[in-house]
């Protein structure tokens, strides 16, 4: 197993099952909280997978989840934050 | 294994364990400002570090610039959603206005 994979391995088990447990238990805020971590540890995930593998053309999966994970976690705190009286 | 190596793996590790405790410790926390504080230490710091470990791994070329481009992402955008997280949970829960800050 090179280093690459081992870390894989470390990010899947240490970082993304409390990311998942935030992330599927608590309010809303704190489910919130738990996806944003969840998709940096994945992220950094696809790229260890992509080094590891030496398939750089892997690397594109990450970029885009780095781009949308960003603006979608915006969208979410938009759509959770209460409405305002005036609209 | 060479000097070179060694830094590289020492970088991997390092990013590693930031990424990993800074997870656990969010997990260990209960309020949301607390667990808020934690999101940062990852794209900041844990993230650089794997992407540094990854060019150094690769070498000059389009691979490491789009891995450096990846955490750099990463690292800039987490201060901010942090930041919109925040306003949100304090707006739920009265201590700021709807508009501020405008």
């Amino acid at each position: 197993m090179s280093p690459w994979l081992a870390g894989a391995v470390v990010l899947l088990a240490g970082a993304a099952m409390p990311a998942w447990w935030m992330a599927s238990r608590g309010s809303a805020v704190d489910r919130l909280v738990g996806v944003e971590l969840g998709s940096v540890v994945v992220t950094l995930e696809l790229i260890l997978f992509s080094q590891a593998t030496g398939e750089s053309q892997y690397l594109i999966v990450p970029l885009v989840l780095a781009l949308l994970s960003a603006a979608g976690t915006l969208v979410y705190t938009r759509l959770l934050a209460p409405r305002s009286r005036r609209s | 294994m060479n000097a070179v190596h060694g830094v590289m793996w020492a970088l991997l590790a390092a990013g590693l364990a930031v990424v990993v405790l800074s997870c656990w410790a969010a997990l260990a926390l209960r309020r949301v400002y607390n667990r808020l504080h934690l999101l940062t230490p990852a794209t900041s710091i844990g993230a650089p570090l794997i992407g540094i470990a990854a060019a150094i791994a690769d070498g000059p070329g389009l691979t490491t610039a789009q891995v450096l481009f990846i955490v750099v992402l990463l690292a800039v955008t987490g201060p901010v959603l942090e930041a919109a997280t925040g306003r949100m949970a304090a707006q739920r829960e009265g201590l700021t206005r709807r508009e501020s800050p405008q």
